[in-house]
């Protein structure tokens, strides 16, 4: 009987033991002498992680300042819109769409910052920078048309979409100069090369967001995310196609609006149809406020 | 005989701590801050707040959320690998992504002020400018009253 609760205990008492308690064990008798018990595995086992490979390793804090160097790039070529007013509003709308994302925490938080250009178009930046141009909230009709289009760029940060256009070989080379385990600050010559790979990155990134734009499977994947993360805050999901449905008329015209965007008519017929939540209402209280916001 | 009869419920207890175990984990918070919320859900009360690096100890997940002794923490904020912090042997390629996170170390402050000096281009004024710009949660919740987008049975 006792044999058998030791038996049946000894998957429950190797969980509990966890791997701290791995330095205790008598290793050169499990390993029938193979293994000096001298040697400390703890360090053996941080020894033998492998080294970071890709842009699935970039941590919560170096997506965050790859983030804010992108971000000051892009307010380098464009000029911040001063409105109190209208930024406070967006950005609240932004928060609330984030918060039903599929990353709702991100390092530092999700932040907004509208543009003062009349071109047409938005961007996220990685670590949760978003910026929308002045031209962008001028052609939208609603709060709900508002909340699809921040949660099309939520969507791009939760999926990581700007990371993924990051040269695997910049942070191969990042990874490297780290490899050499770096101790509180970098000496010149690691500081030198890593700015210079942190640099690459941040410019793969730039190109990306405001030249070339992401690739079409990622805009159509942001479009369907993010009406349903308009779904989820309560708003109208299918405020997104009504969204697209305007610009597509202007575009048939021979006119292209969004510069880093698919065509709209193409955007709407890769949208999937995603009904409102049972919660969903209309509001005339959202109506006045961003009438009230977004008087441009 | 007896100790036949016995044995199912032996196995089954024994059954029952490993699972338990096995729910068991430690989650490290992985954001510089987050909200610790009374209920598994976002606007529910706080019950607190968690800063980067601080652990806790979870004996529960609902649909998302890691139940600690202080409240829920949402899943996207921590992380349940084992996390190791030596600041004076420093972190290095050989850790994990999140020891990097906490050690604040790979692309960091340091890394940004040596860009910042080649790339004068860069606004990094306006960025702290707009990262100043955040919604407190009170102002947050009446604007979803108010729009009629506050979720059923939250911040009761």
């Amino acid at each position: 009987m006792k044999r058998l609760f030791m038996i049946a205990l000894a998957p429950a008492a190797f969980l509990a033991a966890g791997c701290a308690e791995l330095q205790k064990m008598d290793m050169n008798k499990l390993s029938g002498g193979r293994i000096s018990n001298n040697v400390d595995l703890t360090k053996v086992a941080k020894g033998v992680k492998a080294l970071r490979k890709g842009v699935e390793e970039i941590s919560e804090s170096e997506e965050y300042y790859i983030g804010r160097a992108v971000s000051a790039q892009i307010l380098g070529r464009y000029k911040p819109l001063n409105d109190a007013k209208i930024n406070l509003y967006v950005q609240t709308v932004a928060q609330v769409v984030a918060r039903t994302s599929d990353r709702p925490e991100i390092f530092k938080g999700y932040h907004v910052q509208v543009l003062d250009s009349e071109e047409v178009n938005a961007f996220a930046a990685p670590g949760g920078f978003i910026f929308v141009t002045k031209g962008l909230l001028k052609r939208l009709k609603s709060e709900d048309e508002l909340a699809c289009v921040l949660a099309h760029e939520v969507a791009h940060i939760a999926q990581k979409h700007g990371l993924k256009t990051i040269q695997t070989s910049r942070l191969t080379s990042a990874f490297a100069i780290l490899g050499s385990e770096v101790a509180k600050n970098y000496t010149p010559s690691q500081l030198t090369q890593l700015t210079t790979a942190f640099e690459g990155a941040v410019d793969d990134v730039v190109n990306k967001l405001v030249v070339n734009g992401y690739s079409r499977d990622k805009e159509y994947e942001a479009d369907h995310s993010g009406a349903l993360y308009a779904k989820n805050a309560s708003y109208d999901p299918g405020a997104m196609r009504s969204f697209l449905e305007r610009v597509a008329q202007v575009e048939s015209s021979g006119m292209s609006l969004f510069k880093t965007h698919p065509p709209a008519g193409k955007r709407m017929a890769e949208l999937r149809a995603v009904d409102p939540s049972a919660s969903y209402r209309r509001s005339t209280e959202r109506e006045r406020r961003f009438s009230a916001a977004v008087a441009l | 005989m007896k100790m036949m009869k016995r044995t199912p419920l032996v196995l089954a207890a024994a059954a029952l701590l490993a699972a338990s175990a096995a729910l068991a984990a430690t989650v490290t918070v992985l954001v510089q801050e987050t909200t610790l919320r009374k209920r598994p859900q976002f606007f529910a009360p706080s019950a607190g707040t968690a800063r980067l690096g601080q652990t806790f100890e979870s004996e529960d997940a609902v649909e998302g959320w890691y139940k600690v002794s202080r409240g829920y923490l949402h899943h996207s904020a921590v992380t349940t690998k084992s996390v190791h912090l030596g600041s004076e042997e420093g972190v290095g390629g050989g850790a994990s992504v999140d020891e990097i996170t906490l050690a604040g170390k790979g692309f960091n402050a340091q890394v940004e002020k040596s860009y910042g000096a080649k790339n004068s281009g860069a606004n990094f004024s306006a960025v702290d400018a707009l990262e100043r710009r955040s919604v407190g949660e009170s102002a947050l919740l009446s604007f979803l009253r108010a729009g009629g987008l506050l979720p059923t049975g939250a911040a009761q």
